[in-house]
């Protein structure tokens, strides 16, 4: 007679093969960043599970037919992830996307962080949206940015974001000062400073004294065209032309003004500018 | 030198100067194809430099990138990852070596869409359209394999002498 144990081996071990291709994982439609949740695995019997993310790979064994648990640390990175479960060497997988958490960081790029005042849209600041996990956030938020100048009075504006970004330009104020530039999403605030600096100099003027037999020549208070003193260090030009011929001596603007002693020789003209900005010429018809 | 000698360099030059273009060939292949279309970015416009220079460096990212998953190189991703990117996959490649699972990346080409370039030029948001094939495997044994369309937002942002990836996140669907 014959044995009906092979046949019946066969048929378990082909049992078993369907229990493991059966291996099955069924993600939740919604996984948030950080967030514990659990996939529901079909089948029976002990397996491999593989999750596999943006940040992080873990291995371990489960059981089949039951909810695998995911905990939060595992999915704080947003993106796609691949669950694959393995029992010998049949494997199944499914694939899900993990979505930011709420908005709680806000990220600033101000530039430049010196500028010169009333300089029309010369300040650009651009914010970027993430989660607790550091996860851009791509879905529109509302970002209010404030500016505080030097005088205080908080101007605010809010723009919406596109695809995690907002960004807005600014005209520096006509008075010097740092100006605070800040970017918040609900209680996330991320502040920038830019120190804004007196511009060109405005009515450059230069007048000249002699003492002791010597010819010094210095400017008025040098400021701007909005009244701000340019800062100390500035460079302001002295050109004198005599029978000598023509001579630059620069000096830097100590205490608002800049001064230099010249030598001269018979009739001189001496000029003065500062960058860009001339300034008035004074005449001598005979040096002293 | 004698005569075998001598025929044996001879035979190695003539080996390498056979195999010299189809070795460059081979290394520019491996290079992933990187497609930018930067006509609706702004607010800034793109510099002509700008635009050649973002793709190729977008493609040695993820060329470095492959390989540092593929081999568990943290050196590699000094090259052309800064910030969160460079962090999450140090992470990445940290717990491959943990479990002794890896993946390994054949890149079929990127096509990259310009949605953002900061006034300042500090800053460029990019979305990625790639064409992978993707192997996990534990140990030696490949336990998945697909070949999928992957959606990318991308920021980049300017290094010495080249753009890095500062942060790169999968997308299930992109507006725009």
């Amino acid at each position: 007679m014959r044995s009906h144990k092979p046949a019946f081996l066969g048929l378990l071990t082909l049992a078993l093969t369907t229990v493991a291709f059966a291996a099955e994982l069924r993600p939740p439609d919604k996984v948030f960043a950080g967030a514990d949740f659990a996939i529901r695995s079909v089948g029976s019997g002990q397996a491999t599970f593989y999750l596999i993310g943006p940040t992080q790979v873990s291995k371990r064994q489960v059981d089949l037919g039951s909810d695998i648990a995911v905990h939060g640390a595992e999915v704080e990175k947003a993106g796609r992830y691949t669950a694959i479960v393995c029992v010998s060497d049949q494997c199944n997988s499914a694939s899900f996307h993990v979505r930011p958490d709420q908005a709680s960081r806000v990220s600033l790029l101000v530039h430049p962080s010196r500028v010169r005042v009333a300089s029309p849209n010369a300040i650009s600041a651009v914010a970027f949206v993430f989660d607790r996990y550091r996860n851009m956030l791509f879905t529109p938020q509302t970002i209010e940015f404030t500016v505080t100048p030097p005088d205080g009075k908080e101007i605010s504006t809010t723009r919406p974001t596109d695809n995690g970004v907002s960004w807005i330009r600014l005209t520096s104020a006509t008075k010097e000062g740092p100006a605070k530039i800040s970017a918040k999403v609900g209680s996330a605030e991320e502040v920038r400073v830019v120190r804004q600096v007196a511009s060109e100099a405005c009515n450059l003027r230069i007048s000249a004294n002699w003492v002791d037999r010597k010819l010094w020549v210095q400017t008025d208070p040098v400021r701007d065209c909005s009244g701000n003193a340019l800062p100390d260090g500035t460079i302001v030009s002295f050109t004198k032309t005599d029978a000598s011929g023509k001579t630059t001596v620069d000096a830097p603007i100590k205490r608002g003004i800049a001064k230099v002693q010249m030598p001269v020789q018979g009739g001189v003209r001496i000029s003065v500018a500062s960058g860009v900005v001339t300034g008035n010429e004074i005449q001598f018809a005979g040096g002293r | 030198m004698n005569g075998t000698t001598r025929v044996a360099l001879l035979l190695a030059a003539v080996i390498l100067v056979m195999n010299g273009p189809q070795l460059r060939a081979q290394a520019k292949a491996s290079l992933p194809a990187v497609h930018l279309n930067a006509e609706e970015m702004g607010p800034r416009t793109i510099e002509e430099m700008t635009s050649k220079s973002v793709p190729r460096d977008y493609s040695y990212a993820w060329q470095t990138m492959a390989q540092a998953m593929a081999q568990n190189r943290l050196d590699l991703l000094n090259g052309y990852f800064t910030g969160f990117a460079k962090d999450k996959l140090t992470k990445r490649i940290q717990d491959q070596k943990k479990t002794g699972v890896h993946v390994r990346y054949t890149d079929r080409g990127h096509k990259l869409t310009g949605l953002f370039y900061s006034p300042a030029g500090d800053a460029m948001q990019l979305r990625d359209e790639a064409q992978l094939d993707i192997q996990v495997l534990d140990g030696e044994k490949v336990i998945h394999s697909e070949q999928v369309t992957l959606h990318y937002m991308v920021l980049m942002t300017p290094g010495a002498d080249r753009w890095l990836v500062r942060d790169l996140q999968t997308t299930p669907d992109v507006k725009r």
